[in-house]
């Protein structure tokens, strides 16, 4: 299975898909898809550590809080983030530690400026976890 | 969709009401048609979608950089009844004051090009750009405060601007009634690092050749080709993305409270008199005021690059600004409507203000000319004074950087005698000019229109990008 796959569908902005065999896995892959658009994945390391824990009202509100906080973290804590491991979940809250490095725009690609709700869904089909979320940059 | 649409004469089309269902009003798109060819259906869709919201003013306008958005598209304009209609933090768009300013000098591309790569350079290093790249200001939670409050009165007293700069800026750069207290803890700790910095993707910083004049700019200082200007692009950074995912959040509860049927949940709004309504105008103008001022601390460092390649005073070079103006925006207007004046929140997401007399700047692709115009009664007649903001996308980011390779983009810019400079190589594929419209053919549609007037055609020398 695919952990995520870029659709070129929007002239604007980006769009991708992610899976997951659970939703741990839908939301780490989720994140590694929308980091994948950030900054070059391969070059950022992962010696730091940060803890996260968000919160929403379904899989779905819980997925834009988990991107959106990811977003907003390498705007405050100054860090790329390569490695994202969630500890706990369940269908309105998550704990996770994301690792990662100091920011270096040498080794960024772009900003992400926000996630749309633009055909923005997480669903199960057939026993996978499956999101879409469109990113605005 | 787009086999709905009537032409109306060879610069508007009209998407008439009952072209889909719950339209409140037509839609009409500004364009000539070899650009309406390329507008995607995805996109005229969306603009019928505004049409279904409560209060909106007839007709809903596409411009001819219109491409898709989320929500409403970019280059697009709605506007609302101040008292009946909504207003719409997913209308306004996540970078709240994405805008342009306009800086002339009195150099000429024969002093300019002997030095450009040194100036590039120099301007790459002095403007911080790039995602993640730190910003040379550390302030203070009050500083943040007295930024978001005063704009660039805040610059002024800081000896980052000047009274001419303010002058030269959109609302003077200060849309009052901006209240911090309306933006959250968050977005003020995103935003209080980076103001003054470029930030990435289309955002970009450019030197640029005056080759043609097509009438006498006056008091603009546009005065003969070869006459170098600078063009910066880019908006209120963290803080502005951070307000416009909050109000989003917030209205997207409003959407449910107030009953308001939606086409799309991008287009979360509010009543425009109800408290999240008023919450999110207050929070926006402070947002747009941040912008302001990132570009004109942004101006204060570009001034003093010059000063040091040039060994000339920046006062002496005529480093003025031109003109500085929002792209994505909401405010408060009088309009005529039908013969009746009403008070509007216009939207702007994407577009461009031109009020009769008013500089409007439009921004080529990377590669390609930008073009200094002036606005028209035509505009307040037809398009709620309103014009394009740039060329528009005609091809993702993603299918961009498949197809172009960074290097050899900056390869063919340097055969045309363009010196590029990047954080890293694929932010020139995904800018590569071949991945957006041609800008003549915008030009030619807002021209021929008559939304605005060409006067100076402005043709890229050097640009530095995040």
């Amino acid at each position: 299975m695919e952990k995520y796959i870029f659709i070129d569908d929007l002239t604007s902005d980006v769009l991708f898909e992610a899976f997951g065999r659970d939703l741990k896995g839908l939301f780490e892959n989720a994140a590694e898809a929308m980091f994948s658009v950030i900054c070059q994945l391969d070059r950022v390391g992962h010696k730091e550590s940060r803890a996260v824990e968000v919160s929403g009202r379904d899989e779905k509100d819980l997925m834009l809080s988990w991107l959106q906080e990811l977003i907003a973290l390498v705007d405050t804590e100054g860090m790329f983030f390569s490695r994202f491991s969630v500890e706990e979940i369940s269908p309105t809250k998550l704990k996770a530690v994301i690792y990662g490095e100091e920011t270096d725009p040498a080794k960024g690609e772009t900003v992400v400026k926000g996630v749309t709700y633009h055909k923005f869904m997480v669903e199960k089909v057939g026993g996978v976890w499956k999101a879409r979320v469109s990113l605005d940059i | 969709m787009k086999e709905k649409i009537k032409k109306l004469n060879d610069y508007e089309w009209l998407l008439p009401k009952g072209s889909r269902d719950r339209m409140n009003v037509d839609a009409k798109i500004i364009a000539n048609k070899k650009i309406l060819d390329m507008i995607e259906d995805d996109a005229v869709q969306q603009l019928t979608n505004v049409t279904t919201l409560p209060g909106v003013v007839e007709p809903v306008i596409g411009l001819p950089d219109m491409h898709w958005g989320y929500g409403l598209p970019m280059g697009a304009v709605g506007a609302f009844d101040a008292e009946d209609g909504i207003i719409s933090a997913g209308l306004c768009g996540f970078d709240i004051n994405c805008g342009i300013n306009l800086i002339r000098t009195n150099l000429t591309i024969k002093e300019v090009r002997p030095k450009i790569k040194e100036l590039i350079q120099a301007l790459f290093n002095a403007v911080p750009c790039g995602v993640g790249a730190k910003g040379k200001l550390r302030l203070s939670p009050s500083e943040l405060d007295e930024v978001l409050l005063h704009g660039m009165d805040w610059a002024i007293k800081e000896g980052y601007s000047t009274k001419d700069d303010k002058a030269a800026t959109e609302e003077h750069g200060c849309m009052d009634g901006a209240d911090p207290s309306k933006i959250s803890d968050l977005a003020k700790k995103r935003g209080a690092p980076q103001l003054g910095t470029l930030g990435a993707g289309n955002h970009f910083l450019e030197v640029q050749e005056v080759t043609d004049v097509f009438e006498d700019s006056g008091p603009w200082g546009v005065r003969e080709p070869g006459q170098i200007m600078i063009m910066v692009h880019c908006g209120s950074r963290g803080l502005g993305h951070q307000v416009a995912t909050d109000y989003l959040k917030i209205q997207e509860q409003a959407v449910k409270k107030y009953n308001i049927w939606l086409p799309d949940p991008q287009l979360s709004c509010a009543p425009a008199n109800s408290q999240e309504g008023h919450d999110f105008f207050d929070a926006m103008r402070a947002a747009v005021n941040y912008s302001f001022t990132n570009r004109a601390v942004m101006t204060k460092w570009i001034r003093e690059t010059f000063e040091h390649v040039f060994g000339r005073t920046w006062e002496d070079m005529d480093m003025k600004t031109v003109y500085a103006l929002a792209h994505n925006i909401v405010k408060l207007e009088e309009h005529t409507v039908n013969g009746e004046k009403r008070k509007l929140y216009v939207h702007r997401k994407g577009a461009t203000r031109s009020f009769p007399g008013q500089a409007v700047l439009i921004a080529g692709s990377m590669g390609t000319s930008s073009y200094l115009l002036k606005g028209t009664e035509v505009a307040m007649a037809k398009t709620f004074g309103s014009s394009a903001h740039g060329a528009g996308r005609a091809m993702s980011r993603h299918a961009a950087i498949k197809k172009f390779w960074g290097s050899k983009v900056k390869e063919d810019l340097e055969k045309q005698g363009i010196i590029a400079q990047s954080t890293h190589p694929k932010v020139l594929s995904e800018e590569a000019p071949q991945a957006y419209k041609d800008i003549e053919a915008v030009i030619d549609s807002v021209h021929g229109s008559g939304i605005s007037l060409k006067v100076a055609r402005l043709a890229p020398v050097g640009v530095a990008k995040g």
